[in-house]
């Protein structure tokens, strides 16, 4: 008897632990992965390349991305269609559901940045602030990896 | 015949399918389009001609410069594909990139752009007339978009990879669906 109330007390506090443990807010409830830019030579835009995870219960927008490091910086997305391509401004932002993820990644979601500030080298590090409907703050600064040309 | 087992074949079907005629994994245009043949500037100012590839076959890729998703992403696949060729066939394919923006992509800006690729990266532009000749007997287009407040524009273009070979024959497409093992393999046996 002794035994089987011992397990049970036990069984009892784990699953407690494990309930306190899910319940907990996650620190960021917004986490951004592998942030990257993709140098590109010759003063043409660059594209900038990461995953957003929105931790919170509710959808969020990103509305837009700024850098002191470009001039401008615009969210896109590239359309392929019938062997031609092309680029379309998301001039509504993106949303990211609750508890989904969003990958920017080459051949569709992309930040353009434009315009750089100055010379860029691989393995320098280029701040944007992103801007975001339905979560605070509604500012989030990322730091990005400048990589090369030749990587995805 | 029970469901499951015809969708089975089906899937199996597709796959072979998938794989393209004649066990390309691009897209054969032998005998359907003409020959190569062209009048460009190249990346060091000159006028050029096919004839500047001196006999030795060439994928080419149509974009611009101030593309920054997919034409870094084609031109990257399309290096790491050469990569994996022997080292012969590597030397043998010359790479081309033809900027139907010339005007952001003049002879400096190419030849910065297609260096940082690879070296046997050739860029390429013209003016208007003779890149719609071109792209037109590729049965390919491109356009541009609205400009933006700053001037700056998009371009639209074709996303695939043009191959011709020794003789300057079209011989595939690679659409961008296609992964480097895929690019690689459909090179390795043109380049036989
Ligand atoms: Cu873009």
């Amino acid at each position: 008897m002794k035994i089987v109330s011992g397990v049970l007390l036990v069984i009892v506090l784990l699953a407690g632990a494990l309930w306190w443990v899910s319940d907990m807010a996650p620190a960021e409830p917004i986490e951004i992965e592998n942030p990257r830019v993709r140098l590109v030579p010759g003063g043409a835009p660059m594209a900038g390349y990461f995953s957003i995870t929105n931790h919170t219960d509710a959808p969020i927008r990103l509305v837009s991305a700024a850098s002191d490091a470009f001039g401008h910086v615009m969210i896109h997305r590239t359309v392929v269609t019938d062997g031609g391509a092309r680029m379309e401004h998301q001039d509504q932002g993106v949303l990211v559901g609750a508890g989904e993820t969003v990958a920017f990644e080459p051949k569709g979601l992309h930040l353009m940045l434009m315009r750089a500030q100055r010379e860029l080298e691989v393995g320098d590090a280029v701040d944007v602030v992103f801007g975001f409907e339905g979560v605070e703050p509604a500012e989030y600064r990322v730091t990005f990896t400048v990589v090369p040309v030749t990587s995805s | 015949m029970n469901l499951p087992r015809l969708g089975l074949m089906l899937a199996a079907l597709l796959a072979l399918a998938a794989c393209g005629e004649e066990g390309w994994h691009g897209k054969s245009i032998e005998g359907l389009m003409p020959e190569l043949e062209f009048r460009l500037t190249s990346e060091t100012g000159e006028t050029v001609t096919e004839q500047v590839f001196e006999g030795r076959p060439v994928a080419m890729y149509f974009g611009f410069t101030h593309c920054p998703d997919i034409c870094p992403a084609t031109l990257a696949r399309l290096v790491a594909a050469v990569r994996r060729l022997p080292e012969p066939q590597q030397e043998r394919l010359q790479l081309a990139f033809v900027s139907v923006d010339p005007e952001r992509d003049g002879p400096e800006q190419l030849r910065d752009y297609t260096d940082a690729f690879s070296e046997r990266m050739l860029g390429l532009t013209g003016t208007q007339k003779q890149l719609k000749t071109l792209t037109r007997r590729y049965r390919t287009t491109y356009g541009y978009e609205e400009r933006r407040e700053d001037g700056s524009y998009e371009v639209s273009h074709s996303s695939a990879i043009f191959v011709f070979d020794a003789d300057l024959e079209p011989r595939l497409m690679l659409l961008d669906s296609l992964g480097v093992a895929e690019i690689a393999a459909d090179l390795e046996r043109l380049l036989q």
